[in-house]
């Protein structure tokens, strides 16, 4: 098996895995999107290797999986850094969560209380 | 004058113990007090004791830690209104006679936060570990640059905070070690800020959060915090 075939099938095994998880409604839309297009796209330049080693030259690398290694880094710190942020802001939404489901149940604990002592 | 609403925050994470005593002390001072003690997910029944002590229980379903307890208590005071909230730990620490002369500034407008400070009476008393004062001094040290105020106690809890700021609290609190990065966001909102000499205790139970080489670790991370404010907008 060549480079270019095995790229092309792992895509696909890839792609068909999360069309997969949305089926089972394990994963949403948003959440699959850049996936599905991190998937087709090395579908895609898989089956157009001579547009991927002219983009390489271009951005003055020498060799094209050079380049290819250089983008999958770029674009898993990017997915990270993304994660980070929106785990930072599901902590910040639970804390806050959290925080008023306590303030609440005081208040229904206070009305309660005078719920109680108007009946006696 | 029309009479202040004042809020009492008792942060506690298993202090079943401690809470009885220190709501009775708090109960028994002159001054009409409401207490509220934000149960921070706790494992033994802090809730219960302190129900039946007679104070108003905040139960989170899970812990956050003393800031998120915190910032609990100052969402409720700015919530329902109140003048003045004040912090008092749940383990006992600090001391309620000392209470009144927390609030006092507060009360009288003259500060939005006043700290009660173990280093300005001269009874002493405070014994600590030697890393834990180290950590005291240097924050003490790095605070007083960037604020121009004299802060000698910037770890301490014991604390009151006006309606401003309170609400200044509900909206962000700093988490895990909040207090040394509470008096930056105090100072950058522009509040008047001032400390209070009073004494403290040994705590009633429980063991501190805070122990041996975390304090490095802790260090660290406030000083950083600290620094980050520091990039916050101002206002």
């Amino acid at each position: 098996m060549n480079a270019k075939t095995f790229a092309i099938l792992s895509a696909l095994l890839l792609f068909m895995l999360i069309v997969n998880r949305i089926r089972e409604q394990k994963m949403t839309f948003k959440f699959s999107l850049v996936w599905l297009v991190f998937s087709a796209s090395v579908v895609f330049f898989a089956v157009f290797d001579g547009l991927l080693a002219h983009l390489a030259k271009l951005a003055g690398f020498e060799l094209p999986s050079n380049f290819i290694f250089f983008l999958f880094l770029v674009l898993s710190v990017l997915i990270n850094l993304s994660l980070t942020l929106y785990i930072n802001e599901q902590t910040t939404r639970t804390e806050s969560l959290t925080q008023d489901q306590g303030i609440l149940r005081l208040k229904i604990e206070q009305l309660q209380k005078k719920l109680d002592d108007l009946k006696r | 004058m029309k009479l202040k609403k004042i809020l009492i925050i008792i942060p506690a994470y298993n202090e079943e113990k401690a809470l009885p005593r220190l709501i009775a002390e708090l109960k028994a001072l002159p001054l009409p007090l409401d207490l509220l003690v934000v149960n921070d997910g706790s494992k033994d029944n802090t809730a219960e004791a302190a129900r039946q002590a007679g104070a108003w229980v905040a139960d989170l379903p899970c812990n956050l830690g003393i800031g998120g307890a915190m910032q609990t208590g100052f969402k409720y005071a700015w919530q329902e209104g109140y003048d003045v909230a004040a912090q008092v730990d749940g383990d006992g620490q600090h001391n309620p006679e000392d209470l009144l002369k927390v609030l006092e500034p507060v009360l009288r407008e003259k500060l939005d936060l006043s700290i009660g400070s173990r280093f300005l009476s001269d009874k002493g008393g405070f014994k600590s570990t030697f890393t834990r004062r180290l950590g005291i001094s240097f924050f003490s040290t790095l605070l007083s640059a960037l604020t121009g105020l004299p802060v000698s106690d910037p770890t301490s809890g014991f604390r009151a905070v006006s309606k401003k700021l309170a609400g200044r609290f509900a909206e962000y609190y700093p988490v895990d070690f909040p207090e040394p990065e509470a008096i930056m966001i105090a100072h950058r909102t522009g509040s008047k800020i001032g400390e209070v000499p009073v004494s403290m205790r040994k705590r009633l139970g429980g063991i501190s959060s805070i122990r041996y080489w975390k304090t490095v670790y802790y260090m660290l991370k406030v000083t950083l915090a600290i620094l980050i404010d520091r990039l916050k907008k101002k206002g």
